[in-house]
């Protein structure tokens, strides 16, 4: 099991792009997890005192990620924390929705100790789109900073 | 001339060029570009696009039409000006901009450069330490829900009611700094809990508090100037460039999923998901243009509270009150906004996206003291390069809905950007040219370095010679905070 994600030079000329890639939807979803992370600071200089279970479900993978995505953007503003790990399972119930059960961990933002980034608005539908080839599940998201 | 396009673009003036209906499926308009045509070559692929899949939107009136400063937005371009009739017409928060009400404003001064320039290190020191900037800043002021609600109600009347500002500035606010028709109650708890500690911070991305200085040779239209307090001489004014925060992107991103399902039921189909969008006259549009209305009072509210911390900041480093330093506020414009307004196609819901309001001359829109110059626009170029104060034209409400450029404009990603330069190399170089700058974050300077940007003198040029603004002032940095 593995995931990867990379920043995207030609796309989204005043904001940020980048791609996921993961061998199961779960591991996508760890690969645009710690894209959204990074892009808002460097999660090695923020520590774990603030912890937020999150739980979604939603019939589409993509609409899930979004929302997961947007999760993290929501909490960076609402509570003013930055994240440095986090863990997280996708699975698929019954009645084919999916589940995501996780939990965020960062701190309160302090730039005196942590490298603070990209202050991000908001993960948006532009070129958006979760795809599947073969066992390999690959996410492309623009966010606006 | 080799465009970045396939599609047919026609010459209408050396600075207007129209691409006709025949080019797209749906269009209803043609669109119209305004750019010089060294502009238009540089113009990127998405420009040409999206310009054209706005119109085909229903009920647009005239053309679709873009800025020299355009590039490639959400759904809309950037520097995107489109208007869409009231009955048939739709709204869009594609078109009006994620940052609801993202804005200009612009403070003059009786200081002069020599007096500021021994204080420069104290003054950004002070400033920095004011106004917060950057990933999850949060303002000095604690609101309850309620408190917040009535600053989504009252805009930048709400802080002059409390002592973050004088009356007066309201004249020099556009609608006055607070906009009617703002509803809380369409507005989610999501968006109350992003925005309520953010009043007051300046974000990050291309936002920027800058202290500028304009030079005497660089005013263009001396008449103009004087009357807006900008005399030259080495005089120092200062520029803010914020919105409304998270609060208004998530206005947008709530009301972007509302539409998703509604455009379905109205039977709407747009070129692009982030074309979402409503009859105006429908429920979702009418509570959208409400919650909207809340974002771009509460940006107003922002820059305000933004200002009450410049003028106290000024007055601290220089021991002299705001008032006896002449810290009148020129303008503050919005540049990310829906507005209904009267055109002679009747009452028109016009979206600017990254394009600012030009009233001219003689509008009852516009307080007393600009009726005889027209409105200032106020145009950020990069921090590098410089600013442009403008005058809005006849010109612009009888050819753009009132519409012009709102800055220079990217053209380089900010990934290609952070590649070719790193933030402390930026900063070393700024200083070396007398603008002294404090981030909040490098990585986030070295994104928003001056090559990134197109030259926003030839942006100007093509604004001027299209006789949409008249240029005023160039406005020099030399000291920028960002985030």
């Amino acid at each position: 099991m593995s995931h990867s994600f990379h920043f995207l030079d030609d796309i989204a000329t005043a904001d940020l792009a980048f791609d996921a890639f993961g061998d199961s939807l779960q591991e996508l979803f760890h690969g645009a997890t710690c894209a959204v992370i990074e892009a808002m600071a460097d999660p090695s200089t923020v520590g774990s005192t603030w912890h937020k279970p999150v739980e979604r479900t939603e019939e589409d993978p993509a609409e899930l990620l979004f929302d997961w995505l947007s999760d993290l953007v929501y909490w960076k503003d609402a509570d003013g924390v930055v994240f440095s790990t986090f863990e997280l399972t996708v699975t698929r119930g019954d009645d084919g929705s999916w589940h995501l059960k996780g939990e965020l961990c960062g701190e309160s933002v302090n730039g005196s100790v942590q490298v603070l980034r990209n202050d991000v608005k908001g993960i948006t539908k532009h070129m958006y789109h979760v795809s599947q080839e073969g066992r390999r599940w690959h996410a492309r998201v623009v966010v606006d900073v | 001339m080799k465009l970045n396009t396939n599609m047919q673009v026609n010459r209408i003036t050396d600075e207007v060029w129209e691409i006709p209906v025949s080019e797209k499926s749906g269009m209803l308009v043609p669109a119209r570009i305004y750019a010089t045509p060294t502009i238009l070559q540089s113009m990127d692929a998405g420009v040409f696009e999206q310009v054209t899949n706005v119109a085909c939107l229903p009920g647009i009136r005239r053309y679709a039409l873009c800025m020299p400063d355009g590039h490639w937005g959400y759904g809309f371009p950037i520097g995107g000006v489109a208007a869409f009739d009231v009955q048939s017409g739709i709204i869009s928060p594609g078109g009006v901009g994620y940052d609801v009400n993202c804005g200009m404003r612009l403070i003059r001064t009786d200081l002069s450069l020599d007096e500021v320039q021994p204080q420069l290190e104290r003054l950004m020191t002070e400033l920095f330490r004011r106004v917060p900037a950057g990933v999850g800043a949060s303002g000095f002021m604690r609101l309850d829900r309620a408190s917040f609600k009535d600053v989504m109600t009252n805009g930048a009347r709400w802080c002059i009611d409390r002592g973050l500002g004088w009356h007066r500035d309201l004249d020099a606010i556009e609608e006055r700094g607070c906009i009617a028709k703002a509803d809380p109650s369409k507005v989610s708890d999501q968006a109350i809990s992003r925005g309520i500690n953010q009043l007051g911070t300046l974000g990050s991305g291309n936002h920027y508090l800058e202290v500028q200085v304009v030079s005497s040779e660089r005013v263009f239209d001396e008449e103009t100037a004087a009357a807006w307090g900008i005399t030259g001489h080495d005089q120092i004014v200062v520029m803010v460039h914020c919105g409304s925060r998270g609060f208004g992107h998530q206005v947008a991103s709530d009301y972007l999923k509302v539409f998703e399902k509604a455009m379905r039921r109205y039977g709407i189909s747009v070129k692009d998901q982030q074309l979402a969008c409503a009859p105006f006259a429908s429920v979702e549009g009418q509570d959208y243009f409400a919650a909207m209305n809340c974002a771009a009072n509460t940006a107003f509210a922002n820059r305000q509270v933004i200002t009450h911390q410049i003028r106290e900041a000024f007055s601290t480093v220089f021991d002299r009150s705001a008032e006896d330093m002449g810290m009148e506020l020129v303008y503050d414009v919005a540049h990310n906004i829906a507005k209904v307004e009267r055109y002679p196609e009747g009452e028109l819901v016009v979206h600017r996206k990254g394009s600012t309001r030009a009233l001219g001359p003689g509008s009852p829109d516009l307080s007393q003291q600009y009726r005889a110059t027209g409105q200032p626009v106020i145009c950020g170029g990069s921090m590098e390069t410089g600013s442009y104060l403008l005058a809005g034209t006849a010109g612009a409400v009888r050819d753009t809905f009132a519409s012009t450029m709102h800055g220079s404009g990217r053209t380089m990603s900010r990934a290609q950007a952070k590649k070719a330069i790193r933030g402390e190399q930026v900063q070393k170089q700024m200083k070396q040219r007398g603008i002294l700058v404090k981030a909040v974050s490098m990585s986030g300077l070295a994104e928003e370095a001056g090559f990134a940007y197109k030259d926003i003198s030839e942006v100007v040029e093509s604004v001027d010679r299209a006789g949409i603004t008249k240029t005023v002032a160039e406005l020099r940095p030399i000291g920028n905070i960002k985030g």
